[in-house]
């Protein structure tokens, strides 16, 4: 599913050149779901943000779905960012203006899906993610663990094969954080990779293996808990378990 | 999905404040481009009006004399007599009245005797035999003056008979319809009859000010001479109307010692003064417009500016989900384009308003529903170019906003 080899990203201000990423190679495999952590400033949130298109890097290469994305135009990166990766923030990052229902609506029209299609993909991720009766509320009448719940329900309404979470729970409490949790469970339970960056070990105990950055290289790799890979189902579950 | 719930419609329902105010000031710039529109047209079209004379060979010139003896009728034939030999000098006419300028008479003309019939209000043009050719106005049917008819009353022998006119086509029109003009009685005044002799093409005489009834004209044959003043108005060949201004003026100075040339005009500059008014209106409502359009275009900026700097997080977001930099542009476009039509509609009505009110209050012409299509494409083409660039801007916003900025 992602292939990086070599991939370093170097920040450049006048002053200081930050090598946020350096000779990082990862590779996660169709399926499967890993846990990212590691200190602030390790690089966490560069090595998410490399492997959902919205930054470029400076050397290595980087292939996603088969795909090399390195040289890709503006406009093909915002094509892959719609069609194959959903991404849930730390801050939820709901449309403030819009309601649940038209936050979930924004990838799929981007996408240029038909009206019937759309409102029936909006209808399914907000079922799957217990919000059908608040498809009208707007993001500020909804609780931190809703808005994440929406935040969810939009990155997959379009069905996307990744799924990249920035610290999904950093701003929620422990309950609703297990929540969220057991979602993402759910959806790569689906077939869907899942890359989750956490501060938290015990959330990070439930993903297959753990990936440790520091200063943006891959310290090391913390093999799948029994209990996780036992759980899942699925095609994917060959492919993963080849790590 | 019906248009009520499109999320453009409720993000901006959301927050309306600066878009209603936007609107607003779109309608009222809208109402404002339209109407002045139509008014400038109005103007340019009657300054573009023929005058029916040569203006750029064509002066005159006051002369008035300061003794109690002055007789008008030598002075201006010696004037005339040497006017006619000076070399670049075309013809020369001693009138009263000077074309294009409000230094003139008006008589009432009718078919009728005044206090029985309908009459009009006519510019009234003593010349002499000379004074067509000076004018430079063919006649379109009949005759010119001839000298022998040419009347000089004085105040000893007052003379209130006229006898013979000549009139403009637009006059004769406006009094027989499309009934020959030419040999019919008319009334000037209060006065005995008149045959009309000759009818000239149409020319602006003095007194009307460049206005609806501009071309209506009576010449009468007459020297008037119970003013202490004359006006002789001289046309030149091609080009030679300056020096023999110059000319005719030191001449007419030295020649009589009592004589002073009073103002000299040249057409066109009376001409220029004529329309004065309808110039300094159609520049002050351009000028206007303008601003107005300049400060449409300020509010449409700003409020897209300060768009772009409230939503760079949702933007990032936007680009985060697939959207592409033309998406934004779009986004942008899109939502001042509903803007633009609620304060277009708004406009519509408004112009409509001002313009029924001018036609009832200032009785101009009804509104051409041609000047509100152009009016609000005018204003959608405006308004989508202001929004350009805080567009451009947005656009540029890159999609690591969304997990840089908490
Ligand atoms: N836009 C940027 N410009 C300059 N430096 C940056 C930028 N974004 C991140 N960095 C730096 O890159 C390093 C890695 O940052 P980040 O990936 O956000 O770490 P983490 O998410 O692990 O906390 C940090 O030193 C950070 O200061
Ligand atoms: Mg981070």
């Amino acid at each position: 599913m992602l292939e990086m080899h070599n991939i370093s990203k170097i920040y450049r201000t006048d002053l200081i050149e930050t090598h946020a990423l350096r000779e990082f190679s990862l590779q996660v495999a169709a399926g499967e779901f890993i846990a990212v952590s590691g200190p602030s400033g390790s690089g966490k949130t560069t090595f998410l943000n490399v492997a959902g298109l919205l930054e470029t890097f400076d050397s290595g290469t980087y292939k996603l779905d088969g795909q090399d994305i390195r040289g890709l135009s503006d406009n093909a990166r915002s094509r892959i960012r719609n069609e194959k990766i959903g991404f849930v923030f730390q801050s939820f990052n709901l449309i403030p203006d819009l309601d649940i229902f038209d936050n979930v609506d924004v990838p799929l029209r981007y996408r240029g899906m038909k009206a019937a299609e759309r409102t029936a993909r909006i209808a399914n991720s907000l079922e799957l993610v217990g919000l059908s009766s608040r498809m009208r509320h707007l993001p500020a009448q909804l609780s931190g663990g809703q808005q994440q719940r929406a935040a969810i329900a939009r990155a997959i309404a379009g069905d996307p094969a990744l799924i990249l979470a920035d610290e999904p729970t950093g701003n929620l409490d422990s309950l609703m954080a297990r929540q969220i949790m057991d979602l993402l469970e759910k959806i790569n339970s689906m077939g869907t990779t899942v890359v989750l960056v956490t501060h938290d070990p015990e959330l990070a105990r439930r993903a297959e293996r753990n990936i440790h950055i520091i200063d943006g290289l891959v310290a090391d790799t913390v093999p799948a808990s029994g209990a996780r890979r036992r759980e899942r189902q699925g095609p994917a579950h060959a492919e993963s378990a080849t790590d | 999905m019906a248009l009520t719930s499109h999320p453009l419609l409720s993000a901006l329902r959301r927050n309306p404040t600066g878009a209603v105010l936007i609107a607003l000031q779109i309608g009222i710039t809208l109402a404002i481009l339209v109407n002045a529109a139509a008014i400038v047209t109005h103007a340019l079209q009657k300054m573009d009006r023929p005058t029916g004379l040569d203006t750029r060979d064509t002066f005159a010139m006051e002369v008035a004399d300061l003794s109690r003896q002055f007789n008008v009728y030598s002075a201006s034939s010696a004037d005339l007599a040497y006017l006619r030999h000076l070399p670049g000098v075309a013809a020369a006419s001693v009138i009263v009245g000077i074309p294009l300028t409000d230094d003139g008479g008006t008589t009432t003309v009718g078919r009728l005797p005044e206090s029985q019939g309908p009459t009009i209000t006519s510019a009234y043009l003593p010349v002499d035999q000379q004074g067509l050719r000076t004018l430079d106005v063919p006649l379109v049917a009949g005759r010119d003056f001839r000298a022998s008819e040419i009347r000089v009353p004085t105040v000893a022998h007052p003379d209130p008979r006229i006898g013979i006119v000549i009139v403009t086509q637009a006059l004769a029109n406006a009094l027989f319809a499309h009934r020959s003009a030419l040999g019919q009685s008319i009334y000037l005044g209060g006065r005995t009859p008149s045959t009309i002799i000759g009818i000239t093409r149409n020319f602006m005489g003095p007194q009307l000010g460049g206005g609806e009834h501009a071309y209506d004209t009576v010449l009468v044959p007459e020297i008037v001479t119970q003013y202490a003043a004359y006006d002789l108005l001289v046309r030149t060949q091609p080009g030679k109307r300056a020096v023999v201004l110059r000319e005719a003026k030191r001449h007419i100075d030295a020649a009589d010692q009592n004589a002073v040339v009073g103002y000299t005009w040249t057409l066109s500059h009376a001409k220029y003064r004529m329309y004065s008014g309808l110039r300094n209106l159609a520049v002050f409502l351009s000028f206007l417009t303008l601003v107005m359009l300049v400060l449409c275009c300020l509010g449409i900026f700003g409020l897209g500016t300060f768009n772009v700097v409230t939503r760079t997080r949702q933007i990032g977001i936007r680009r985060a989900l697939g959207a592409r930099r033309r998406d934004i542009v779009t986004l942008f476009l899109a939502e001042n384009a509903i803007t633009v039509s609620a304060g277009a509609i708004f406009g519509c009505f408004l112009a409509l308003g001002i313009g029924q009110w001018l036609t009832t209050h200032d009785g101009l012409a009804r509104l051409d529903p041609w000047y509100l299509l152009v009016g609000v494409a005018v204003l959608a083409l405006t308004s989508q170019l202001a929004v350009w660039q805080p567009a451009r801007r947005a656009a540029r916003i890159p999609p690591a906003v969304a997990t840089r900025t908490i």
